[in-house]
Order: structure tokens, then sequence, then C-alpha cells
């Protein structure tokens, strides 16, 4: 495969062999993203359904409610019933993808498990190949580069992710989108993990742009579970600071009420602005995740159109 | 030393350190255990949680007990406790101590003495009476019967017992025990030296009837060195040509044994250190001392290094010294016979215990000398004999020997006239036959000396008739004329031999009488006076049972006079210096000493070794348990924090303690300097071409295989055969072996550390030739510059790389061995690169040729000698060619600018036809 990202210009080298090790696990990432796209393809048949375009779809018996200008009456002619003739749906749509590469997605609680952050490029770019197939225009949100469609789009997005992961994470947790076109979608793919105030405000400007959402929160199991005992100091990710607990288990409890309280909200935020969220788990295995949320969206570009 | 039973403690105060640990206890319950870190990106949502128990963790209690019996193993393991199970004394009754305290007790006498007063401790605590024999006393007088002591008592007694500098007596001893008469039966402990006196042929040692005697008292158990630990003696030396010599004996025999001797003068200044070998079946071993003659006249004494003992001290005077003798010889006509000549003579009977130097008079006196001998001098210049006189004068000893130039016509420095005019009597005609010698005089120098009457003089001078002829007369004929005179003046002697020192005149020279009474002359030198064998000697310096040298012994009597080989010494006559200080007199143990080695044989008897081997040290086996605790007590607290993920983890740590451990151990190998030895050896029994290893495999199997087949092709063609490539790393291996080094340049060549820079550079200097392959005639193009030429670039720099030109037409490489126009390798056309010629350099070779056709793979064959890479134009010629370079190259190389002649050959011709 020819895609070797640009080496940085920066000399650190570190910083630049950790880029090429990650570079290299490339390909198989990808093959990744296309095993989980590919089931998920086979499941809904990707964009082939009824809808406004200029292609012969399917005849469909006339069935009560449909407009009688909808009738083709050479068809009809042919035989006893009425039909009725469908053309493909065509109407292409951009889709602005966002995976969360923020330093508290690089986490992982046990060896054997993805990072968060891994499991979310796997999906995006599942997801981003989906698209493509699809003939959705795909663009990242937090990335100048317009909505483009083709698989050179779907190789670039991978390469720009991949340079995200293996960069210097930063705390910058919440990305500035672009201006974006009303009936756009976006995708963000996170652990939402930050303050409930601006993240709620920056969804809430999202929203209010008229931009169609899905939300899909990825935790790692012991971020549901805080499996923790005994005296226990934490530390945050994201310079939050350390927390001495002297017995871990006895917050169980209250931490649940917390991360239940987080998704109500993102859901009930969700319902409203008519978008859609879900959680995945990293112990669970990414494609009933990325069939649920392609299933959504697919629903909701359907529905507009 | 604290003791319990068989336990004690070597450092018993630490136990103190026991008393803190309840603090420990406390201190631990108090402090929580250090709490686990963990990394949790949703602690965001964990800030402000209540939190209802606050109470920490506890550390568990199991964890506390073994942290403290960790604190308690260490305090312990400081503590230093030893296990000594041999402590412990059988039997009953009364304690006998039998102790030897001959020379051999000096070396480890703080042991014996320990051992001893443990026993004596052992039996206070069991309420004993001891005894204590010893097998050498101080005085002269006879032994006292043994009387029982209490343990304050024996105490005392065996503190102001200290080694004796001679060997023991255990026949005195036995007499002792046995006139011993105890009630019951009693506990005798034979503290022995290891040594038994020798046995006669006959009867059983006196060592084993002691054994015998000491068993029937009851227990008996015998503690003594091991074989290994018996102290040496000297017991020899000899102050030979090439050095003083040294014979060093142990008594016990079936291992090798390393001694080192020490050489010291009377200050105590070091002045030479010797080792020795003992093979494995020998009892005796010699090192010879060869320091300047000079020097070792100041060896005052010998010890055997680390070893405290009169037996393994030799002490020296300067009858034993070698003196520096000078030698002038008159008879210049017998240099074509120089086996017949004076100086002959005299060298070999001197030569074995003087230095002998020869030279002009002046030259000689210019050093310290102690005698000088004129051999048949006649006349002495005034100058010479003025400063002759000053010498004797001062201690010198002059010796003449008469001769034809002495008898026609002498000067005055003579201890006797001689006679003029008829001065010369001689010849057979005046004797009815040879004369013989007469017995020395009692009053000569020579006294005690043997003249054979196989001797006969047939020439000589003769003296003047006077008075004092006779008291100057040290050696006579049978019809009583002087054969040898001499005369003291000043501090020196002078003396007259009046016959030759050569077999000439008289037979005297052949005899073993001529070298005795050589010797003596040169003991009479330097303040070794006829006085030292005459009268009996009283003691000056004694050695004690350490060896060292202290005021004379109160016991000890005049030495007397005769033969020192058969005084054995003994309280009487201990070892040490005797005499006057001026002349003294070394009277060493070792000679006398002949000890066997003691071994029981009796059943019964319980045998045991000296010093802490039998002693079991706990405290590593302590510390030991406390390590194994303390790697325990890690991982739990590992565990406790959470930083144990399961079984493996613990098993891993557990391999990485253990691997970590036997990498230690094993870490210095001497694998690298054999391996360094065996490269060497590999790469000098034949010529190799070598190649420097990239580490890139596929290159240097490249460069092996053209290697291997270019040497194919040398061995096909030419005499050169070369051995199979050897690849360098060139960071490492040595160059110098190679007179070829091929180096191809790879992107990953590394830049050079400055050692291996210094090397190529010393190889270069030193007629190396490098062949840089650029490999990269494909990828330059014209005017271009390839990725091997800019590798080339970098690793150059620092290198004594010359100015370089295109081979030129009629350059050697061109006409080495084929006739060439150019050079192809895997590719063609690249230029190949030479130093600019110079003829005086290196034998007019290139140190450095840089081409870029990759000509290894053009060389390159594999296993079934078909070719590995296919050439850039296809055809065989295109391969001939390659490997004709090769040809050429390793030509060049190895043979120089041999045809550079073949340059001026048309010049030749030319010269030739006219």
């Amino acid at each position: 495969m020819s895609i070797i990202p640009d080496t940085p210009t920066t000399s650190d080298s570190p910083a630049r062999a950790q880029g090429e090790a990650i570079a290299a696990s490339f390909p198989p990432l990808l093959v990744a993203a296309d095993r989980v796209a590919s089931t998920v393809a086979q499941g809904v048949h990707g964009r082939r359904r009824v809808g406004q375009g200029e292609t012969f779809w399917q005849y469909r018996r006339f069935e009560f409610g449909d407009s009688p200008q909808q009738i083709d009456w050479r068809r009809s002619a042919r035989s006893d019933h009425l039909y009725v003739r469908q053309t493909e749906w065509e109407a292409a749509q951009s889709v602005w993808l966002w995976p969360d590469v923020s330093a508290s997605m690089r986490y992982h609680s046990n060896r054997n498990l993805p990072e968060k952050q891994e499991r979310a490029a796997v999906l995006t770019l599942a997801l981003a190949s989906l698209l493509t197939r699809g003939g959705e225009r795909i663009a990242l949100l937090d990335k100048p580069e317009p909505p483009a469609t083709g698989r050179a789009v779907l190789d670039r997005i991978a390469m720009s992710v991949m340079r995200d992961m293996s960069r210097e994470p930063d705390n910058e947790e919440l990305p500035v989108p672009p201006p974006l076109p009303r009936y756009s979608t976006v995708v963000l793919i996170s652990d939402f993990l930050v303050e409930e105030e601006k993240l709620l405000e920056f969804l809430g400007r999202l929203a209010a742009r008229g931009v169609r959402g899905h939300l899909l929160q990825i935790l790692d199991p012991s971020e549901v579970s805080l499996p923790f005992r005994g005296r226990t100091q934490f530390r945050g990710l994201e310079s939050e600071g350390d927390l001495l607990v002297g017995r871990a288990e006895a917050l169980r409890e209250s931490y649940r009420e917390r991360l239940e309280h987080l998704q109500s909200e993102l859901r009930i935020f969700a319902r409203r602005a008519q978008w859609t969220y879900a959680c995945h788990h990293t112990d669970a295995r990414p494609e009933p995740a990325m069939l649920s949320l392609f299933t959504n969206m697919a629903e909701t570009l359907h529905a507009r159109s | 030393m604290l003791t319990f039973g068989t336990l004690s403690f070597a450092v018993p105060w630490l136990l103190v350190a026991l008393a803190s640990l309840p603090v420990l206890w406390w201190l631990l319950r108090a402090v929580p255990p250090a709490p686990s870190r963990v990394v949790f990106p949703a602690i965001r949502l964990l800030f402000g949680l209540p939190q209802s128990e606050e109470t920490p963790h506890r550390t568990p209690w199991w964890l506390l007990a073994l942290r403290l019996l960790l604190a308690a193993l260490v305090i312990l393991a400081l503590a230093h406790p030893v296990l000594d199970p041999g402590r412990l004394l059988r039997g009953s009754g009364p304690l006998l101590l039998a102790i030897d305290n001959d020379w051999s007790a000096g070396d480890h006498w703080d042991i014996r003495r320990e051992t001893a007063l443990a026993l004596i401790d052992e039996a206070d605590r069991e309420s004993r009476a001891v005894y204590i024999a010893t097998s050498t006393q101080a005085e002269t007088t006879t032994r006292q019967p043994l009387r029982p002591l209490s343990a304050a008592e024996a105490r005392d007694r065996i503190r102001g017992l200290t080694p004796l500098p001679w060997a023991g007596n255990h026949a005195a001893l036995l007499e002792q025990i046995e006139a011993l008469d105890l009630p019951g039966s009693a506990t005798a402990v034979w503290l022995g030296s290891g040594m038994a006196e020798p046995e006669a042929a006959a009867q059983e040692s006196r060592s084993r009837i002691l054994e015998a005697a000491l068993q029937r008292l009851g227990a008996l158990r015998i503690i003594q060195p091991a074989p290994s630990e018996i102290p040496l003696y000297l017991s020899e030396s000899e102050n030979a040509a090439d050095g003083l010599r040294l014979q060093v004996t142990r008594v016990s025999r079936g291992f090798e044994q390393p001694v080192a001797l020490v050489a010291s003068d009377d200050a105590g200044r070091l002045l030479a250190r010797e080792t020795a070998n003992f093979p494995e079946n020998a009892l005796t071993t010699e090192a010879t001392i060869t320091i300047p003659s000079e020097v070792r006249n100041r060896i005052a004494r010998v010890v055997i290094e680390d070893t405290s003992s009169a037996g393994a001290t030799m002490l020296f005077d300067e009858s034993s010294r070698r003196r520096p003798v000078g030698l002038v010889s008159g008879d210049i006509a017998q240099v074509d016979q120089p086996l017949l000549g004076n100086a002959f003579y005299i060298n070999r009977a001197l030569e074995p215990f003087a230095d002998i130097r020869t030279g002009t008079i002046a030259e000689l006196l210019e050093r310290r000398l102690a005698v000088l001998f004129l051999s048949d001098i006649g006349n002495l210049t005034d100058t010479e004999i003025e400063s002759l006189n000053r010498w004797i004068a001062a201690g010198g000893v002059l010796v003449r020997f008469a001769g034809p130039n002495l008898a026609e016509g002498s000067d005055e420095l003579l201890p006797v006239a001689l006679r003029r005019g008829g001065r010369v009597f001689g010849g057979v005609m005046s004797w009815e036959r040879p004369a013989t010698m007469a017995p020395f005089d009692e009053t000569s120098p020579f006294a005690g000396l043997i003249a054979s009457d196989e001797i006969l003089v047939q020439r000589q001078v003769l003296a003047q008739p006077s008075p004092e002829l006779a008291g100057k007369t040290w050696a006579r004929l049978n019809d009583g004329t002087p054969l040898v005179t001499g005369e003291k003046r000043g501090e020196g002697w002078l003396v007259l031999y009046h016959t030759t020192a050569n077999a000439e005149w008289s037979s005297l020279a052949l005899s073993g009488t001529y070298v005795d009474m050589l010797r003596r002359l040169i003991a009479l030198s330097q303040g070794v006076s006829t006085e030292a064998t005459t009268g009996p000697l009283p003691p000056l310096s004694n050695l004690d049972g350490f060896g060292r040298l202290s005021d004379a012994r109160t016991t000890a009597r005049p030495l007397p006079a005769g033969d020192l080989a058969e005084i054995i010494p003994g309280p009487a006559a201990p070892p040490g210096f005797y005499g006057t200080p001026e002349s003294r007199l070394a009277f060493n143990l070792g000679p006398s000493l002949s000890p066997v080695v003691f071994e029981s044989r009796a059943p019964g008897v319980e045998l045991a070794s000296y010093g802490p081997s039998e002693q079991i040290d706990l405290r590593v086996w302590l510390l030991v348990a406390a390590f194994a605790l303390l790697l325990v007590d890690f991982l739990i607290s590992l565990g406790l924090r959470g930083h144990l993920p399961g079984r493996h983890a613990a098993t891993a740590a557990a391999l990485c303690v253990a691997l970590l451990g036997a990498s230690a151990l094993l870490a210095p190998s001497p694998a690298q300097a054999q391996s360094s030895d065996l490269f060497a050896l590999e790469a000098t029994e034949q010529t190799h071409l070598a190649y420097v290893l990239t580490g890139d495999t596929k290159i240097d199997e490249t460069s092996r295989a053209g290697l291997s087949g270019l040497g194919q092709i040398l061995s096909r063609r030419t005499s050169i055969e070369p051995g199979a490539p050897i690849g360098l790393d060139i960071e490492r291996d040595e160059l110098a072996f190679f007179p070829l080094i091929y180096w191809p340049m790879t992107d990953r060549q590394n830049p050079l550390s400055d050692d291996a820079r210094s090397r190529i550079n010393q190889f270069l200097r030193n007629g190396g030739t490098i062949i840089f392959d650029t490999r990269d005639q494909s990828l330059s193009g014209i005017g271009g510059v390839g990725p091997g030429t800019r590798t080339l670039r970098g690793l150059v720099e620092g290198l004594d790389i010359p100015a370089l030109i295109e081979v030129p037409q009629d350059h050697v490489l061109t006409k080495a061995f084929y006739l060439l126009q150019d050079f192809p390798g895997r590719w063609v056309g690249g230029q190949v690169w030479v130093q600019q010629a110079d003829e005086r350099v290196n034998d007019g070779v290139s140190s450095v040729i840089i081409g870029s056709n990759d000509y290894a793979a053009a060389w390159a064959i594999d296993v079934d000698g078909r070719p590995m890479f296919p050439l850039v134009t296809g055809s065989a010629r295109q391969r001939e060619l390659a490997f004709r370079f090769g040809v050429n190259l390793v030509m060049y190389a190895l043979t120089g600018n041999y045809k550079a002649d073949q340059v001026h050959v048309d010049e030749i011709l030319e010269r030739l036809g006219q």
C-alpha cells in the first residue's frame, strides 16, 4: 500500500517513530474498519433504496394512498394490476465525522482491550467506508478539507485520523466546527467525558444550525463499573488533577448514578434535537454498534428525503 | 562473642535492636498502606462525590507479621550468628590439652590459641580441670610434671604461650603424658601442627606413640591444619651465579601450591619478590631471585610471603653474599687459546659464588670490588700501585698469581720479596719429582681444607727468606717453600700465589682445592674474617616464633665454631644472628628441619581442622531468607495496589529475578578474548579476502558470494589461492590481517566511531587496500551522484584518503594480470578511482580504490557455481571482464608495482633497438 504518511517536519524523532509505528498499523486498522463495514453493508444493502432520483429502481403494486400521478400506465397495461414506478434515491448528503482523539480516549483498563480512540477510529473509518460506498460525501469535522466522495477521501481521512492518533494529545476536548450547511449530518464518536455544560452547549450550537447528528459514546468497561478497591489515588488523563479515595468501592454506586445522569442528559438532548444517541463499550464487538449507528443514519437520511 | 551452646554471635550487641520490633509494629500499623495509583479518564465524574468512609485501609496483620519477621531476620543476620557444632566437648573427666607450639604454629597461632581458649571455656562450663602440655618449651631445664589447672589459670597459661622457633619435641611431651596419673578417664585434645617428627625406618614415630598415649587417657580429638594449610619452610639457599636460589619445602604432596618469596634488606626494605609453584607431587620447589648482585648482596632475609614462622624465614649473613670480584689477566698472548688462559681457570672457579668483572685495574676499581685477581701481571705502574694500596687499606683483597711475566720482573706490591737474579726456581730438572702440597697450617686462612696429594707443582717463584716469611705463608709445599703467601695491610689483604692460575706450572688449578682456596680468599674480603669460625659466637639476635628478629633469647648460648649443620636449633641455639655486629653469622632453622606429615590412623580418634571452615555461618542464609521475604513483600504490595493483574505477572517477576541473578553470575566471561585469538589464527593461516559487514544481510551475502567466486577464479587461474572470505565488523575486528578489503556502500552505513576510524587509517597507512564499491552506477545519472557515493562521502570524513584520480590508461591496475581497458561489474561505465601514483609510498599501491559497478554482484556465484545476479548487458563477456578486473585487483594489492615496469616497455624496447 502506498499510504505512508508524509513525514512530519518536526525533528522530534520519538514522535516520528511513534507516527511511523502507527502508520505501520494503518492497513490492519483499515482492514478492520472494512471488515466491520462489509458486515453492516450486507445487512442493510447500503443506499439501494427508493428515493428521489433519475434511475429506475422498481415497479411496485399501487397501494392505497399513492398519488395517481405515480402510476406507470405502460407497465399497468400489461397486467391486471396497477403499478407504481419508483426511482432510486440518489440524493447525496455530506456527513461530517468526528472521532475524539483527546487524551482521555487513549485509555484501556486492560491490555487485552483496545484503547477507546482505537475503537473510535475503527468505527469512524468503517462508517466512512460505508458512506463512500453509498456515494455520500464525507469530511472530518475538525479538518478544513471540504466533503468529498470516493476511495481517495477515505484514504485521506484514514491518514488524518492516524496522524491525530499519533500526535501528542491535547486537552481540547471539543472541536470548533466549520460553518456547516443545513441538513448535513454530523457523527460524533467520543467518550463525552467533558464538563457537562460545555458539552451540551456545543451540541446545542450544532443542533441550532439544523444539523442532524448522531452521538456514539465509547466507554471502557472500567469506566462503567468502577472496579477499583481499597485506598486508591485516581489521576485524570487531561490534567484534571488527582483524587485520593480511602475506599474506592464505596464510591461505586454514586459514580454509576453520575454516569447514568450524564448518559440520560445526552439521550434527552438527542431526542429533543431528533438526533440519535448510542453507547458502546470497548469490550463489545464493534459490528453491532456500527450496524445500529448506520441504521440510525440511514433512517434519518431516508426520512429527510 | 556471645555463645549459646553451639550458636554464637560475632556482633552480639546488635541484638539489642530486636527490642525495636514492637515500635516497628506500632509504626507499621499506624501508617496506612500506600494507595494504589490508577489512571482514570472519567475522574471528572468522581470529583465531589461524597466519601462516606474515610477510615484508611489497615495493613493486614499477616503482612505486618511478614515485615516484622523480615526486620528480625536482618537484625539477626547483622549480629552474625555462627553455628559451630565442633565446639562441644565430648567425653568426661579432666581436659588435657596437648599443644604443638613449635615453629610451624607461628603462622596461625591466633586460631590455635582461640581454639584452646574455646575448649577451656567449654571445660569451665562443665567444671572440668585442665592440663596443658606443650611440644616445645622455652627453657632448657627439664620439664615439670603436669598439674591440673583451674580455668582461669589455664587461660593465663594459654595467653602466655607463644610459638617457639624450633621443632617440637614429642618425645618429651610423651614422657610428661606418661608420667600423668589420672584417676579416671580424661578428654584429650591435641592441637597439632600436622607434622610428625621424621620416622626412623624401623621404629614407630614418637608422634604416633604420643597419639596412642593420648588416646589411652580417654577420648582424643586431634585438631590439625589441613594438609594445604601446613606451613612451608625454606630449607636451603645457595648464592648461585644466576641469582639467589632458594628451596622451599612442604610436608604433604598431592596438590599444586603457589608460593611467593620476599627478600628484604637489614632495614626491612623490600628488595625482590619471586614466585614458585609446587608441582602436584613434589615436596620441594625452587625459586631463584635474580636481581643485580649489588642489590642481591643487601639481602638480609628472605621470607615466604603471608607467613609468619621461623621456618619460613631465612637469614643471610655476609658470608653467603656474592661478592664482586675483579679479574685482570696479563696473558694477552693466549687470546687465541682462551681455554688454556689463566683468566679461564679463575673464571670457572669463581663463577658459582662471585660476580666476576674484567677490565683494566683503573676501570675495576671505579666500582665497589671485594677481591681483585691479578693474574701474571708483572709490573704495575706507580699510579696503579698507589690506587691499589689505597684500596687494600680500605679493605680490598688483592690476589696475585705468578707467571712468566711476574717471574721476569715485578713491582713491589707483593706480600713477600721475591728472589732476584736466579729468582725463578723451576723446571723438572730441579726436583727429583714435582713437589706436592703440605697440609695447611692451623693459622692459615685455608685451615681445614684438605690439600689433595694429587696436586703437583712444577714451577714457582721463590720468596726471599726472611724472618716473617713463615708467618706470611698460608700454604706451603712439602719441602717447606711457600706456595701462597699473604699479608694484612690496613683493613685488606695482599695475597700472592707463587704459581700460575692455570695448569701450566702446577696441577693445583685442576683440583677442587683450588676452588675451595679461592672461596676462602673471597670470604676474607669485606669484613668477614677467619675469626668468625675460630671461636664460639655469642648470640646477637634471635628469631621468635613468628619469624621476627628480636633480642637474643636468654636461654641462647654462644654457638660453637665449626660446622653449623651439626647444631640442631633449640632453646640453647635458637635461629638468628650470632657473632658480632660487624661480622655476624646467620643460623637458620630451615636446613635442620625434616618433618613429615602426620596423619592419624588410629581408630576412634576424632579429627578436626582449625579455623572457621567447620563453622556454619548463618549470616548468609539469614540474609538470603530476608531477601526472599523482601521479594515476597514486594510482590504482595504490588498485588495490594492492583499492579499485579494475574498469576502470570508474579511468575514473570520471579523469573526476572532468577534471570538477573543468573546473568550477574555469568556476566564476566573470557570468551571474547579467546574468540579474538581464534579470529587472528583463522585470518592468518591463509590469505583471505575480506569484506566489510554492512548489517544488510542481502548485501553481506552478496559480498561473501562475490569474494568467494573471485577466490575460485583466482585459485583456478593464478597462484593466489585465497581462503574463504571473511566478513569484518569494521568497529571491532582487527583489519591488519587482510591485504584487500571490499567495502560495499549501503544507505544503512552508520558513521564510524573514532576508534574504527583510527584503525582504518592505521590499516591504510601500513599498506592495506580498501576497495569501496558505491554500487550506484545504475542510479547516478550523468553528472549526478548516486546514494552510494553520498554514503561514501559521509563515510570517508576523517579517513586519510589521499588525492584520487581516475585510473589512467597505463595504470598498473590495467595490466597487473590481464590487459584491461575498462572495469565492468554488474553495471558498466562507472569510473574507478585510485590514488595518484607515488612509487615511494606503499610500493605504489593505491590504499583506496573506489568503484561504482557493484563488483561483488558480478563475481557472486551460488553453491552450484552459477552466477547469482544477471549483468546489465547480459553478456558472458562482461562477467569475464568483471572477473578479470577482480584478478587484476587482487594481483595489484598483493604484488604492488611489479607490473609497473610494463609501463616502460616501449621505452625499454626502443633502447634495446638502439
